[in-house]
């Protein structure tokens, strides 16, 4: 996969992070980081940074292939609900297919997005694997 | 060089082991070896990194369980660095990306260190200045790495990943602190990877007794005369682990019961991760501690060097070994890959990319 340098380093900061939106009035928790609760249009919002951990409550297995990509696939894309409330889709990795199971404990961790290009840029960000510390 | 320390100590510590796992018997027969080579250097199986993981992502995971356990502001880590020999980028800096993604401050030392395995304990060593002299708070030592070995060099049989990461504060504060550092360098060709090439190289006849051994030996040596510490007045001896059996032998040469060495030996199960190899062995040894207890670790890398370290564990570490994974839930979690998996997880395959 390709990547924008500039837009990839702008964004850095919710590749490496996981943010989520508390509403101050209705109290509902939103995925990103949002100016406005989406729930109630509050503006009385605070921007919380997720511990990481939730539950895989969906997945799908991708078998696309963009060139280089081949060494990552097949991709595990999943829903994860995060402890704080959200849901936000997240790449699941170090996982077997015939393992993958709904209700799995998910923690984030800083991976490779795609380094095809060994003259190029690695780009990282956070994907989710089984809970180490059960 | 040698420095009495009680002001300084060690605040958070973290490790990580990739989940994928190789058995050496398998690369034995992979490129011909006598089965018995592995028993003869007491190698199980290895840690390998999978395709999306390098030093970067392993230095990470480490280093965010040391934060866990300290329970610190990364805002107020005032250095980071990565001691490592297999960085993603010959030019730009492991240890500013692990750092950004911690939420560590921009106002801070930040660098890649190299002495092949003993670059992250010179990592420490520096912290332990930095935060003595008062210029930092907190220094944040990470050894990590995808180790290079040549496929069908003995080295491949050990050759692994991991990685360690230890937080350096005021003793206050600490788990355990350090009561005397010392370190032992010299020119010595055992072992080097030349600019531009693959996989590192090795002198055989050099990286036992001349390098190892006598590195360890001196540095260990060093500081019992300068410390006045004798093998009886600790609990546990950390040697780099390039294998098995050297822990137990260089522990014998410096006269460590093997009870007391056997505890913090790790790589016959997850083989050598190079920069973390020692710290891992310490890091168990501080999960399994109790408050009191005096330890040694000595890491050595080819160059070559090897530091010795004396540590005394506070009753700090009990509260803060269930913060993270330890070393031992990191060794028993594991799946099975086969050599083609690990070729291709370890970027061995030449493929045309474009």
């Amino acid at each position: 996969m390709k990547h924008s340098i500039s837009i990839f380093w702008r964004l850095k900061d919710n590749h490496y992070k996981i943010y989520v939106t508390k509403c101050g009035d209705c109290g509902r928790v939103a995925p990103l980081k949002r100016l406005k609760c989406p729930y109630c249009g509050s503006r009385n919002v605070e921007h919380i940074e997720s511990r990481g951990f939730g539950e895989l409550i969906n997945y799908t297995v991708s078998y696309y292939r963009t060139e280089g990509s081949e060494q990552y696939l097949p991709r595990v894309v999943g829903l994860v609900k995060l402890d704080e409330g959200p849901v936000i889709i997240g790449e699941i990795t170090d996982v077997d297919l015939n393992e993958l199971s709904i209700g799995t404990r998910v923690e984030a961790v800083l991976r490779k997005y795609s380094s095809e290009d060994p003259n190029g840029l690695i780009y990282y960000g956070l994907k989710f694997i089984p809970v180490i510390k059960k | 060089m040698t420095s009495s320390r009680f002001r300084v100590g060690i605040v958070g510590w973290g490790a990580y082991i990739p989940v994928y796992r190789i058995k050496a018997k398998e690369i034995a027969r992979q490129w011909g070896f006598d089965d018995r080579v592995t028993d003869s250097i007491w190698i199980e199986e290895k840690a390998v990194a999978g395709a999306d993981e390098d030093t970067v992502t392993m230095g990470w995971y480490a280093a965010r369980s040391a934060l866990l356990r300290a329970g610190v502001n990364p805002g107020d880590i005032g250095a980071v660095f990565v001691g490592t020999e297999s960085k993603p980028y010959a030019v730009k800096p492991s240890s500013t990306i692990i750092a950004d993604a911690l939420g560590i401050s921009a106002k801070k030392l930040s660098t890649d260190l190299e002495f092949a395995c003993r670059a992250g304990s010179e990592g420490i060593r520096i912290s332990v200045s930095l935060v003595e002299s008062g210029a930092v708070r907190y220094g944040l030592a990470i050894g990590s790495d995808t180790a290079q070995a040549n496929p069908g060099d003995v080295l491949e049989l050990t050759a692994s990943s991991g990685a360690a990461a230890y937080l350096v504060g005021p003793a206050d504060e600490s788990v355990a602190v350090f009561e005397s550092l010392v370190t032992y360098v010299t020119d010595t060709p055992d072992f080097w990877r030349r600019d531009g090439s693959r996989y590192p190289a090795h002198g055989e006849g050099f990286t036992g007794e001349p390098a190892y051994f006598h590195h360890i030996v001196s540095a260990v040596k060093m500081l019992m005369n300068e410390s006045g510490l004798k093998p009886s007045d600790f609990d546990y001896a950390v040697f780099h682990q390039p294998n098995g059996k050297f822990p137990l032998q260089v522990g014998r040469m410096l006269g460590f019961p093997r009870e007391k060495v056997l505890p913090g030996i790790v790589t016959p199960w997850i083989g050598n991760t190079y920069n973390a190899s020692a710290l891992l062995g310490l890091a168990k040894i501080l999960e399994n501690s109790k408050p009191g207890q005096r330890i040694l670790v000595a890491p050595f890398g080819s160059g070559a060097g090897a530091d010795a370290i004396s540590v005394l564990v506070t009753d700090k570490v009990l509260e803060r070994v269930g913060k993270a994974p330890t070393v031992e839930e990191l060794i028993a979690r594991k799946k099975y890959i086969s050599y083609a998996e690990y070729a291709k997880f370890r970027n061995l395959i030449h493929r045309n990319l474009w």
